[in-house]
Order: structure tokens, then C-alpha cells, then sequence
């Protein structure tokens, strides 16, 4: 599924605390490429969430750059069709990347067609009635047709994840990031967001996953990246990185995960 | 020894009965105008204060156009003046009296710097004296307001914000759907209670001679020599208007939350 057609190129990435004491991202330089399915993987306070969160702009990095569809993000100004610097508009490139949180983030006091319909009619100027439809095809596909007059408080953990995702999914975004969205969630829940996750893979949506689910990148991921106190230290496809990791920080991860 | 209480003495003051009605209609417009006036004073304030406009910010880049680490003049980069006057305004008016502040707005400020022409409205509100007292309450009101709708907005998970920026809604957006619904739920309890208070505090205007219940109350003395009958007259109107809004306010608090419950 991958093409090699590069939709986002990291490079030199920091983003820095108290004066530098802290380095949650300490110069990493990666490529995204269109149908990528990039698995990040890691112990706890490696900077993986911190970096997911820079692709799109949650966390303002220290240095480096983010170039995504060819305009570097992270400058405040960038050329515009005529060359004139112009003030960079980060929320129409927020748009093209669909973001699925840990804890949800369903807006508690709206319906979950409310919190679907709400982005496009907004942003989008998508007609309300056009909306409703999209998002009732949506729901459907991931088997909640059923629950678009519900408030997200009646729903189960799973479930909404898997509206996160189909809200995200309604800006047709060319990116989705997941920000480990299993992690908050029962056992049992597990399997139905990943199930989506994985039918949005097949369909060749590109996706940066921070996670643990050692499963799904092995099984879902065309890319594993390992991070480690802010560094990406290894990066290979799933079976060469699980059966044969070169550095010593993986061999001792996975020697704890697997 | 005398009754404490005696029936007599309402027979005596029932002639003066316009003088409370009357009273009561000044309480209860002083009271909206007081709302709505530190209700707008608040969200300006309140806007003020979670301004990020720092007009030194060029001052916290280092010449490769990177923030600094720290240092002078990163704290100066973040001085952001909007917001500091709004929190002086705030501290200064919850720290003195607010009969302090009703006789600088009525002696000082429109006995000296404005001078209000002197009418009456609808017969009996001295528009000298009302305008003064309204403008002195809502701008104490306002201060109080203030700190309720910030903390109001500041206790709204930044989840929220996280989730409807990523959808590409801008910052206006996001206030607008996202945030102010969800704080406005949360602060209602506190604004009813706020507005409760400003109909009770509005009694401190009779002190500059706005005819609100208390001057009632005052008049009816000195016809009459009689006190504590017009003052329990008085305590149960004020019951009887603070009571059932908070009650009203309460109803569409509970209404507001459906969405909270299964």
C-alpha cells in the first residue's frame, strides 16, 4: 500500500523543557509516505506521544522542521501560490490531519451525530443535511448506526473510540494520528477499535499509530518506528524489527513487551 | 415591657404599602441592570485575562528565530498588559468595600467628573442617584463574575480544545461550540448565586439615596417612628425575590445537564 510518495518529512524535530534540561525529542528525522501505516513503539516517557502530537501542531517544537504537503509547518510564515510570505494558516492543515486522543475527546454535551456534523458544517460549509448523511454512512460502518441520537456519556469506552474515529474520518483527512487509543480502554474493547483501525489500513488511509499493541504492528503496520528518550533509534518493517532488532534498547524492550 | 413584635403597627404602616412597591420595582431593575452590566464587564475582563497578547513577544526569539530558553527577557516576552490590568481591576475591587465603591462612583466620580441630569423615571426612580448605584454594583459584580466565568472556561479539559482544534476549527470556533457551552453548564450554579447576592448587596444603595426597599423601610420610620414591622416587611420581599430565582435558575441547571446522564 505504501507509494514512496512522501506526505510528511520530519527532520532534526526537538522540542525542549526548562531550558533544555528536558529533551522529549531530541532530533528525529523521519519520512511518512502516502499509505504508510507508521506503528511507533517504546517505553513510556520516549517521546513517542510528543512526537505524534508535533505532526500536527498540539505541541510547538524547540527546532526542526515538519514539511506536510509540501509547506513547512512549524514557520510561523511561508510562501504563499506567488511566493509572498503569508501568515501560516495551521488550522487548514489541521483539517487534512485527523487526530484520534487517548481519553476520546467526544464533546459531552452533543449527540454523537452532533459531534460528527459540527467540524464539516463549520469548517467545511458541508450543508447540515449532507453532513447527516456522511455521518450516518459512517456509523454504520463501524456498527453504531444505531446510536446517532446517543450522548457520549451512554456510550461504552469502545464505542467511543470508534465515533472518535469516525469524527476524525469526517474531514477526509490525507493523515490520521492515534495518540494510543487503546490505552484507556477495557480488555474486551480492545479488538473493536482496532478492527476499525485496521479495515482504515486496508482501505489505504495513511496512519501514524502510537501504541502497545505489539499485535497490531506486527500484523497492520508496513512500518515499526522505535523511540527511546526522544530518539528514534530503530525503524524497519514489522518482521525484521520484531524478529531481528539490531540496537540494544529494542532487544531489552521487547524482551519485556513480547 | 413591650412586644418585640406587635400586629398594631402593620395596621399603621399599610398607608406607606406604594412606597415597598415601589421599592421593590427599584431593587429588582437596579438588580438586572447590575447583571447585565457586570455580566458584559466580566466577559471583557475575563477575555482580558486569557488574552495571549504580548505586544514584547519579539523579545523571547533568539536571532535564528527560535524561543529562548529562559532568562530576562523571556519573562518580559510573556508580559501580556491586557491581561494584567483586568486582574488588577479584579483584585483591587474584591479587596475594599463595596460601600466604598458606591460612594467613590456617586460623590467622586459623578459628583465631580459627571454631572447626570436630575429626573425621575416612571415617577419615583431618581435617575441621579439610580444611574450611580448601577454603575458602581455592576462594576463590583463584575469582578466577582469575572473570576467565575475564567475558572468557568479554565475547568473545561483541555481535551476539548485538543479534539476541535484538530478538526481544524480555529480558536473562535472552539470557544464558541465547544468550550463556552460546556462552561456556561458549569458556572450557572455560581452566576443564580451571584445574581442572588446583587439583589440583596443592592441594599447598600440607599446610602446615596436610591429609593430601593431599605429606603422604604427608612422613610417609614421616620413618618411613623415604627421599625421593625417595615423591616420584616422588607425581609420577606427580599425572600421572596431571592428565593425562587435561585429555585428558577436551579430548574434550567437541571435541564441543561441531560446530557450529563444516562
Amino acid at each position: 500500500m505504501a507509494t514512496g510518495d512522501k506526505l510528511i518529512e520530519v527532520r532534526d524535530l526537538k522540542k525542549y523543557y526548562n531550558r533544555g534540561a528536558i529533551k522529549a525529542l531530541d532530533g528525529i528525522s523521519v519520512d511518512i509516505n502516502r499509505g504508510d501505516v507508521a506503528v511507533v513503539i517504546g517505553p513510556s516517557g520516549s517521546g513517542k506521544s510528543t512526537f505524534l502530537r508535533s505532526l500536527n501542531l498540539m505541541e510547538e517544537p524547540t527546532g526542526g522542521s515538519i514539511v506536510f504537503d509540501g509547506v513547512d509547518i512549524t514557520k510561523k510564515k511561508v510562501p504563499d501560490g506567488s511566493g509572498k510570505l503569508v501568515r501560516l494558516d495551521i488550522d487548514r492543515h489541521r483539517q487534512k490531519m485527523g487526530m484520534v486522543f487517548q481519553h476520546f475527546n467526544l464533546f459531552p454535551h452533543m449527540t454523537i451525530l452532533q459531534n460528527m456534523t459540527l467540524a464539516p458544517v463549520q469548517v467545511r460549509h458541508m450543508p447540515q443535511a449532507q453532513a447527516e448523511e456522511k455521518a450516518n454512512q459512517l456509523l454504520k460502518r463501524v456498527g453504531l448506526g444505531d446510536r446517532a441520537g446517543a450522548y457520549p456519556i451512554q456510550l461504552s469506552g469502545g464505542q467511543k473510540q470508534r465515533i472518535a474515529i469516525v469524527r476524525a474520518l469526517m474531514m477526509e483527512p490525507e493523515v490520521m494520528l492515534f495518540d494510543e487509543p487503546t490505552s484507556a480502554l477495557d480488555p474486551e474493547m480492545v479488538g473493536e477499535v482496532l478492527d476499525v483501525m485496521k479495515e482504515l489500513a486496508h482501505e489505504g488511509m495513511t496512519m501514524v499509530v502510537v501504541t502497545h499493541e505489539m499485535g497490531f504492528a506486527r500484523e497492520v503496520g508496513n512500518r515499526v518506528l522505535f523511540m527511546a528518550d526522544g530518539r528514534l533509534l530503530e525503524q524497519n518493517e514489522p518482521h525484521a524489527l520484531f524478529d531481528h532488532p539490531q540496537h540494544p534498547r529494542l532487544k531489552d524492550f521487547l524482551s519485556k513487551v513480547l | 415591657m413591650e412586644h418585640f413584635i406587635q400586629a398594631e403597627n402593620f395596621g399603621k404602616i399599610a398607608p406607606y404599602l406604594t412606597l415597598f412597591w415601589q421599592g421593590t420595582a427599584v431593587t429588582v431593575l437596579m438588580s438586572l441592570f447590575t447583571v447585565v452590566i457586570g455580566f458584559l464587564l466580566a466577559l471583557l475582563l475575563a477575555t482580558m485575562r486569557l488574552s495571549r497578547f504580548c505586544p514584547l513577544a519579539f523579545l523571547g526569539v533568539d536571532k535564528e528565530g527560535r524561543l529562548r530558553d529562559g532568562g530576562v527577557l523571556l519573562a518580559v516576552s510573556r508580559f501580556n498588559p491586557l491581561a494584567f490590568l483586568a486582574t488588577a481591576y479584579v483584585e483591587i475591587l474584591r479587596s475594599t468595600p463595596v460601600l466604598v465603591q458606591v460612594f467613590i462612583i456617586y460623590y467622586g466620580v459623578f459628583g465631580a467628573l459627571v454631572t447626570l441630569p436630575k429626573f425621575t423615571v416612571l415617577g419615583f426612580i431618581k435617575f441621579e442617584r439610580f444611574v450611580p448605584g448601577i454603575v458602581a454594583l455592576g462594576m463590583n459584580s463584575g469582578a466577582y463574575l469575572c473570576e467565575i466565568i475564567r475558572s468557568g472556561i479554565q475547568s473545561i479539559d483541555g481535551g476539548q480544545t485538543e479534539a476541535s482544534r484538530s478538526l481544524g476549527m480555529t480558536q473562535m470556533q472552539t470557544m464558541r461550540f465547544i468550550i463556552l457551552p460546556q462552561a456556561i453548564k458549569n458556572i450557572l450554579p455560581a452566576i443564580a448565586n451571584e445574581f442572588v447576592v446583587i439583589i440583596k448587596e443592592s441594599a447598600i444603595t440607599y446610602t446615596i439615596g436610591v429609593q430601593d426597599i431599605m429606603s422604604a423601610v427608612n422613610a417609614v420610620r421616620g413618618a411613623t417612628f415604627i421599625i421593625i414591622e417595615p423591616l420584616l416587611v422588607a425581609t420577606a420581599i427580599y425572600f421572596c425575590l431571592c428565593f425562587p430565582t435561585s429555585k428558577i435558575i436551579a430548574y434550567f441547571e437541571r435541564r441543561m445537564s441531560r446530557g450529563d446522564r444516562r
